[in-house]
């Protein structure tokens, strides 16, 4: 059978599994169905082992008594899942957010709304010519992105292979992995301000000089060679600039000598999934509070943790005592906190209700979105009938 | 770390005994590395107990070639990440397999050279390889594009 992999945004889709072995999945990959069995969570209510209704009925009770309650994550989870923990946070009138608010959420937002061309994998892997990975390191993030979907797959018009029919820049602070494989028809830019670089580009596509000039003029010689480029932007991209209108600025200052197209790269498996839904229903992607009708930086779950301006949380598929800073995560033990997870996180170690809950992809199926905007529909490799939309349902019905 | 030839052959009698077979010391370090004739048949080196340490030092540096495969190919499992990239652009595969390989999929056809299983690369039909046999081209693709040095070959 085969399986699509839940692991990272690129939702591989030519897994399968055959005597127990995992085929053609990455390390990562190979992680989440080999091993899905381990470490599995068990419904708690106060470090007391309880069945799942019993854990449902007191995240219910706690979120009903809770003056400033945020939900949390959702990254790892299906696009229905999603749907009803936005109506959860609408019923609730608090606070949603998940971790696009200091990943690539902004990167999306700018995509959503239009403000940049963009495009589907897919055609990359026929049509792209140059290919920019800015502040982005896909040996780490995204394992499989150059060999399923970029660099090194032929292509219908680019049949050729990578060291003639494919321009590969990498942009970075550091020699990366990825940075490695930039070799013949290749070029590295090792960047110490990114600001610098985008303003290099604006001015060469102009025809002045800048400080790349030599670089950025030969990328963008060969952007006009083809009717086909594009750039995948990371977190180095996003953390490096003050100002991300500068960046649509050079995206479309570039476009008026090569069609060039953007895609954020580098992020959890559907977070583009909640970034989508959450658009649909209230304009904004991530750091939305119903209260205010609005999003802003201070509604990002970390900023609302670290300014103690919540008293419960309900955390969905991830591990903020794993994944935040200690002085953010530590704020958490001062608050009543639910965690709905497969795995028996750090988080769910410390939380006052743990619900058990099933892998997206492995045990319930659903849709989930790449990081190009493609949905894909998974298919479960066996059923589980606690999953997170039954137990977000049950929440929902319960307020 | 690369073997060649130079090295082995500094460690070796240089007295050109001919008793391997081998007109020069230089000719039967050639073989080692291509595993045409085996350490053993340097009798000197056994016999002789002047040459005990050295013999000791090439044993420990022609450790590798027992684990490479035919083609001397050598892969450090726990440095690949499964990404995938020696899988794709292998020459064998993109014209054996267009529809799989070829486009960036997971291999389709049943006797691919490498194929990534449990999250990591692993050898499953060296013969195909075209460094292999008689007539081989000594392509070393899938290593220059393998981003974790988990791909070597024994030449370097």
């Amino acid at each position: 059978m085969i399986m699509i992999c839940p692991g990272c945004s690129c939702l591989c889709d030519d897994i399968y599994i055959k005597e127990g072995k995992v085929f053609n999945a990455c390390r990562r990959g190979n992680e989440i169905f080999a091993k899905y069995k381990e470490n599995r969570a068990v419904a708690r209510v106060d470090g007391k082992e309880v069945d799942v209704d019993t854990a449902i009925e007191k995240a219910v009770e706690i979120l009903k008594d809770a003056k400033n309650p945020a939900i949390y994550g959702l990254d790892t989870t299906v696009v229905e899942a999603q749907r009803i923990a936005i109506d959860v946070a609408e019923k609730l009138n608090g606070y949603i957010d998940d971790n696009s608010s200091f990943c690539l959420g902004e990167l999306v937002e700018a995509v959503l709304k239009g403000e940049m061309p963009t495009t589907t994998l897919d055609e990359v892997r026929d049509n792209a010519y140059v290919l920019v990975y800015w502040g982005t390191n896909p040996y780490h993030s995204l394992s499989r992105h150059l060999s399923k979907y970029t660099y090194y797959p032929r292509g219908k018009k680019r049949p050729r292979g990578y060291d003639e029919d494919r321009f590969l820049v990498v942009v970075d602070v550091r020699r990366s992995e990825t940075a490695v494989l930039a070799k013949k028809n290749a070029r590295f830019i090792m960047v110490d301000d990114d600001a610098e670089l985008v303003d290099s580009f604006v001015k060469v596509a102009e025809g002045k000089a800048a400080k790349y000039a030599k670089d950025v003029g030969v990328i963008i010689n060969e952007m006009k060679r083809a009717d086909f480029n594009v750039i995948f932007g990371g977190l180095g991209l996003k953390y490096g600039l003050k100002d991300l209108n500068q960046f649509k600025e050079m995206v479309k200052k570039l476009n008026e000598v090569a069609p060039v197209y953007f895609i954020p790269a580098g992020f959890h498996g559907n977070m583009r999934g909640f970034n989508e839904t959450l658009f649909e229903r209230v304009g904004h992607v991530n750091k939305y509070s119903f209260r205010d009708g609005k999003s802003g930086e201070e509604f990002a779950f970390t900023e609302l943790l670290k300014n103690e301006k919540i008293d419960a949380a309900l955390i969905v598929g991830t591990d903020p005592v794993y994944s935040l800073p200690f002085e953010v995560s530590s704020k958490l033990g001062k608050i009543k906190t639910i965690v709905v997870d497969p795995r028996m996180s750090f988080t769910a170690k410390i939380a006052d209700v743990v619900i058990p809950s099933a892998i997206s992809g492995v045990e319930t199926g659903g849709t989930m979105v790449r990081s190009d905007g493609v949905r894909v529909k998974l298919e479960p490799l066996e059923e589980k009938e606690v999953n997170d939309v039954y137990i977000l349902n049950k929440i929902k019905e319960g307020l | 770390m690369a073997l060649n030839p130079m090295d082995i052959y500094k460690l070796l009698p240089k007295t050109n005994c001919k008793k391997c077979g081998e007109a020069t010391c230089m000719s039967f370090a050639f073989k080692l590395l291509n595993r045409e004739k085996k350490l053993e048949d340097c009798k000197p080196l056994y016999e002789d107990k002047k040459y005990e340490r050295q013999r000791k030092k090439l044993e420990e540096m022609l450790k590798p070639l027992e684990e490479a495969t035919e083609t001397g190919l050598i892969v450090d499992e726990s440095l690949c990440t499964g990404c995938g990239n020696c899988v794709v652009v292998c020459p064998v595969h993109v014209e054996k397999d267009p529809k799989g390989a070829a486009v960036g999929n997971g291999p389709t056809i049943d006797d691919p050279i490498l194929r990534v299983e449990d999250g990591v690369v692993k050898v499953i039909n060296m013969q195909a390889c075209r460094r292999y046999g008689k007539n081989r081209v000594l392509c070393v693709v899938c290593r220059e594009n393998c981003p974790s040095d988990a791909i070597r070959f024994l030449e370097g």
